[in-house]
């Protein structure tokens, strides 16, 4: 009797676990593995290979070549290794600056919030979540029209303020850099923290409503003052939250694709060009995928690094 | 003592203007891109050329509309028809899998169980740059290029999915599972008329961020759909942009067709939305 129960779940079991188990394979499995074999080709679809995943043949075995290609720091190195050498500074720059930038408005703006009444806490909120919701390729138009060069908004602004007619041109002109960092990089930046700012904000809320009034309270009779309260009872008990928040905007601010792509593809002359595109391009544009293939483990890598240097601090926080 | 109190108020009630203040000025900011495109699809052609451009249409019209939805070149409902069919098809199948799959790594004991879930948290760790380029591949190889269902039999389970409705499982009593086992159910029946049941709100929220992530979906369908009609909304309305890119008051009245409608209805729900993003860190 029992036994043919427990045969019964062995059954559901096997019926649920056999399926997935084969479509994940197909669909998670292999393309890890393929991905990480394309690598080691100089692989192209347009070129007829082997049976076997299409390599070899006329796409070629190169070994380690992508990855030694990819330390050819000459002047006259490839194109496309010089174009990989840009998209990763660029990547780097840009989720280096997103952190920080995204933090110092979130913190600040979630605790003020978190302190106005309820009614106004859920419309302030939704002015600031509603970008989240919103389609990144709508994002992306909108940016572009605000920083447009004769019908932007930013341009009206500046003209109106200083008097002057000012005629920017904030996503197109190469020769515009602030302390090395191109203003187009800046333009899609913003553009970005616009967008993204109202899902900080929405987990910073959360984690403020969560500590006991008791707690604020007690450092409001003891006469602390407002930026007091924030920098010594606040802060701290946010510690865990903000760690973790900055491990996954960090994160995603590595796979910025859609704004890049359709506020400049990557111009003006390189400029914005980062990781993801710089995969897109090579894949899909030039149907180089060996070498995107190649591109897209090292933003593998970095994405894995980061997230373990910032889980191991997410440990010690918590051994603490 | 009294005058104490009345200061202490008064400085209390300065704060709180002040408080307000920044925060106004703060979501008027955040709101004006949107209301930058609002204002622009109401201008007529020449206005949107002037310069210095003007904020507040001065002759305010519905013509853009009119001329978006009079376009033979874009049949709005055929994008509209495309995104809603990958989006709804995406949320069934990422509802069934996801439910039933975390229901049995949670509640079943076989052999593998850990490898497996261990491995439904690795591929959430794979930037999709990774897998999109083999992804197109076997897309290829089976034919679905440029065909809808190209965006759905990929994602017909969903790592993520699996992942929050496992944890969301492991906190359910065992003993209705258990109770319904004695009374004789069939274990398929059990997990349709015990589990699903109990499952309902973290279904909810899964649901809506599942169907919100495929409808602005990006990057996929743009590397699998190169047929205009097969297109879905993002990709139409960057397709839409560039081609119109000097009547901008077209491309905002489009841009407003396009996102707006079901923004609202993501604002509408936003409460179980940001509960789904707040309890599981979902990016």
């Amino acid at each position: 009797m029992f036994g043919g129960r427990d045969g019964a779940q062995k059954r559901f079991v096997a019926a649920t676990m056999t399926p997935a188990i084969v479509y994940v394979a197909i669909f998670s499995l292999l393309p890890i593995v393929w991905a990480v074999a394309l690598a080691f080709f100089d692989f192209s679809p347009r070129r007829t290979g082997t049976p076997f995943l299409g390599l070899g043949a006329d796409n070629p075995f190169v070994g380690l070549q992508h990855f030694k290609n990819m330390f050819d720091f000459s002047a006259d190195a490839p194109l496309e290794v010089q174009q990989f050498h840009i998209a990763v500074k660029t990547t780097l720059i840009f989720a280096f600056l997103v952190v920080p930038l995204n933090l110092a408005i979130t913190l600040p703006l979630a605790s003020m919030i978190e302190s106005v009444g309820r009614r106004s806490r859920v419309l302030f909120r939704t002015v600031f979540f509603l970008p989240v919701l919103a389609s990144s390729v709508g994002v992306a138009i909108i940016w572009g029209y605000v920083l447009h060069p004769q019908r932007g908004l930013l341009n009206a602004l500046l003209t109106k303020l200083t008097e002057d007619v000012t005629i920017v041109s904030w996503v197109a002109d190469p020769s515009m850099v602030v302390v090395g960092i191109p203003v187009a990089l800046l333009a899609i930046l913003t553009a970005y923290l616009w967008q993204d700012i109202g899902y900080n904000l929405v987990i910073f809320i959360a984690a403020l409503q969560a500590i006991p009034d008791s707690v604020k309270d007690a450092a409001l009779v003891d006469g602390a003052s407002a930026w007091q309260r924030f920098r010594y009872v606040t802060l701290p008990l946010l510690k865990p939250a903000i760690l973790l928040t900055s491990v996954l905007t960090m994160i995603s601010a590595f796979q910025v694709f859609d704004l890049f792509q359709v506020m400049t593809r990557g111009g003006p002359d390189d400029q914005t060009r980062v990781l993801t595109l710089d995969i897109y391009e090579n894949a899909f544009r030039y149907q180089r995928m060996g070498w995107a293939a190649a591109v897209s483990l090292v933003l593998f890598l970095i994405v894995f690094l980061i997230s373990r240097v910032q889980a191991r601090m997410l440990r010690v926080e918590w051994e603490y | 003592m009294a005058v104490a109190v009345h200061r202490a108020s008064s400085a209390h009630r300065a704060g709180k203007v002040a408080l307000y203040a920044v925060l106004i000025v703060a979501g008027m900011l955040a709101a004006l891109p949107f209301v930058w495109m609002i204002t622009a699809s109401f201008k007529t052609a020449e206005e949107i050329r002037e310069f210095p451009p003007t904020f507040l249409p001065a002759e305010p019209t519905l013509d853009n509309f009119g001329t978006i939805l009079g376009d033979p070149e874009l049949p709005l409902i055929t994008f509209y028809r495309n995104s809603a069919f990958v989006a709804v098809l995406n949320v069934a199948s990422t509802l069934f899998t996801s439910s039933l799959l975390g229901y049995v790594l949670a509640k079943f004991s076989f052999r593998w169980r850990g490898a497996m879930f261990w491995f439904v948290i690795a591929t959430m760790m794979i930037p999709t740059q990774v897998t999109m380029i083999p992804g197109y591949l076997i897309l290829v190889q089976l034919g679905l290029l440029n065909n809808l269902w190209g965006l759905v039999l990929p994602s017909f389970f969903n790592a993520f999915g699996v992942f929050v409705m496992r944890q969301f499982m492991l906190s359910i009593p065992e003993d209705e599972i258990w109770s319904a086992r004695v009374d004789g159910a069939s274990e398929w029946r059990i997990y349709r008329s015990v589990v699903l049941p109990q499952l309902k709100p973290a279904l909810a929220t899964l649901g809506l961020l599942t169907f919100m992530f495929n409808w602005n979906s990006y990057l996929w369908p743009l590397i699998v759909l190169t047929e205009q009609d097969k297109r879905t909304l993002p990709i139409i309305l960057y397709w839409y942009s560039n081609e119109h890119a000097s009547q901008i008051q077209l491309v905002m009245a489009a841009s407003i067709l396009m996102v707006i409608p079901v923004l609202i209805v993501f604002a509408a729900s936003q409460k179980w939305i940001v509960k789904g993003l707040t309890l599981t860190g979902a990016k």
